[in-house]
């Protein structure tokens, strides 16, 4: 880990009308390294990803990208990925590669569906739709990739196999992102956690620093820390320590 | 990459998909049908191309919007709902390229629906009118092949308009509900409406003198006014047209440009 940083948020705002969706997170995606954002529904962990990526503006605050010059910056996966039928999974993988004039066999390799290229899109099942899914966000070879929920709904061969491709995304000098709810996969492969509720930051920090706040597992930890933050806004003043 | 290879690349998906789709198939041949169908049932084949022309005008003024707007009514919503245009953000795909490509592919599709039928209806019409048909005359009072071919380069102009008025409203629909639902109602003003509209405005100072340039403002009232100036009275001495003819070819170039950068503005909003 070389723990440069390649994307920085400083005090990002993003509010829909009335609601505030997040509120004043600062922090910053280091190369090299998985950052997991849980945090319970509704805590603004999609949001916040959809700002980073820049396809949602923020309301005030900065996003600013300061990784190695590329093409394409940042690789997506959405939350649940959905291709243009008609399409077979090579025809779909070269259409995004032929944009950043990259190898759709090379992509598809990457994910383990060069097996399954012919076959259309409409017939994956949905793990096989995620993998596609996160060909498509390598495509280009951005320094960062963030990943929205990549293994819910998922059987557990299915999310162990995706958090290991994610991981080794990391490992080939990467910025990982993702939010996921999976909280024994993210403590297996996270280097550094944001935990979200309400929009607001909770705490940041490596799994292991997390975990000895309460030293339990990390469910415990996150649970734990929720606790602390309700509790805090809940007494007078409102304030967290 | 240059950006025009991107172009490109979207340009060749939308064709690819367009081909694949036997339901454009489908629209091809009821186009053909109904264009056959009402050409012979007005008896104008066997008169020549502009009686042809006058038995399909009002049909193709409403068939050409309706086919625009279901070739482009998803085009942009659709992608929009799969979450494919915020992946496509992530991308060095400007909306120029996204959209430019996606309105070429739609834009060749919607022509050969139109124009392929049509070609065939002219094609007929020369092998079965009468022999003075068959003369390329480039005076006023003689029915000519080149009437028609003007008959349809102004349909191609007519179609490309509907078609960007049909992403401007799918690019601002954000579902495929209300995609529908804008495109029924946008279809029903470009149809119907605005020359409504321009009638209604009789009695708020569009005099009948000014009747015909506020005709012309509207795309199917200038579509109509070229057609009535450039086709059907070309064949018919000591008539001219009841629109201004700039203000009808102006007009028709502005909906198209102004919709066109409507669609692109609203698909980066989106």
């Amino acid at each position: 880990m070389t723990g440069e940083t390649y994307l920085t948020a400083d005090e990002v705002t993003k509010k829909y009308g009335d609601v505030t969706a997040v509120s004043e997170v600062s922090l910053d995606v280091p190369s090299d390294a998985v950052t997991g954002f849980i945090g319970p529904n509704g805590s603004g962990k999609s949001t916040l990803l959809r700002v980073l990526l820049g396809v949602e503006r923020p309301t005030s605050g900065t996003v600013s990208y300061s990784g190695p010059e590329a093409e394409r910056q940042l690789g997506y996966l959405p939350q649940r990925p959905t291709f243009r039928p008609g399409f077979s999974v090579r025809e779909t993988a070269a259409f995004y590669a032929d944009l950043v004039d990259d190898d759709p066999d090379r992509l598809l390799e990457r994910v383990g569906l060069e097996e399954v290229a012919g076959r259309p899109v409409s017939g994956l099942s949905g793990g096989m739709t995620r993998l596609l899914g996160i060909a498509q966000a390598l495509a280009g070879d951005p320094p960062i990739v963030m990943l929205d929920e990549p293994a819910s709904g998922l059987d557990p061969a299915m999310s162990r196999l995706i958090f290991d491709i994610i991981e080794s995304i990391a490992d080939a000098g990467r910025a990982v992102v993702l939010c996921s709810h999976e909280l024994p996969l993210v403590e297996a492969t996270a280097d550094r956690l944001v935990v979200l509720e309400s929009g607001r930051l909770v705490r940041t920090g490596s799994v292991e620093s997390l975990r000895e706040q309460t030293g339990g597992p990390l469910h415990e930890t996150f649970t734990a820390l929720l606790d602390q933050d309700r509790a805090a806004i809940a007494a007078p003043g409102g304030e967290q320590s | 990459m240059m950006n025009g290879n991107r172009f490109w690349t979207v340009f060749v998906r939308e064709v690819r998909s367009a081909v694949r789709t036997r339901t454009y198939l489908v629209l091809g041949l009821v186009t053909g049908i109904v264009l056959f169908g009402l050409a012979y049932a007005g008896g104008g084949p066997a008169g020549g191309y502009v009686p042809t022309v006058v038995d399909t005008l009002v049909a193709v003024e409403v068939l050409v919007p309706t086919l625009a707007f279901a070739v482009g009514y998803r085009a942009i919503a659709d992608p929009a709902v799969r979450g494919e245009l915020d992946i496509l953000d992530t991308y060095p795909l400007s909306t120029w390229s996204y959209v430019g490509g996606v309105y070429a592919g739609r834009a060749l599709l919607l022509l050969t629906i139109v124009v392929v039928p049509l070609l065939a209806l002219g094609v007929n019409v020369a092998t079965t009118a009468g022999p003075e048909t068959t003369v390329f005359a480039s005076h006023r009072g003689v029915d000519s092949p080149f009437l028609f071919i003007r008959f349809v380069a102004l349909t191609v102009l007519y179609a490309l308009t509907s078609l960007t008025i049909a992403f401007l409203l799918s690019a601002l629909a954000r579902s495929r509900g209300r995609a529908l639902v804008l495109a029924l109602a946008g279809l029903l003003v470009l149809t119907v409406g605005s020359d409504l509209a321009v009638f209604a405005a009789l009695d708020t100072g569009v005099t009948t003198g000014t009747l015909g340039g506020a005709l012309a403002m509207t795309p199917a009232g200038a579509y109509r006014g070229l057609v009535f100036d450039q086709v059907l009275y070309v064949a018919v001495p000591g008539r001219s047209a009841f629109v201004p003819t700039w203000v009808a070819a102006l007009s028709l170039l502005f909906w198209w440009g102004l919709t066109f950068v409507g669609a692109m503005l609203a698909t980066d909003a989106a």
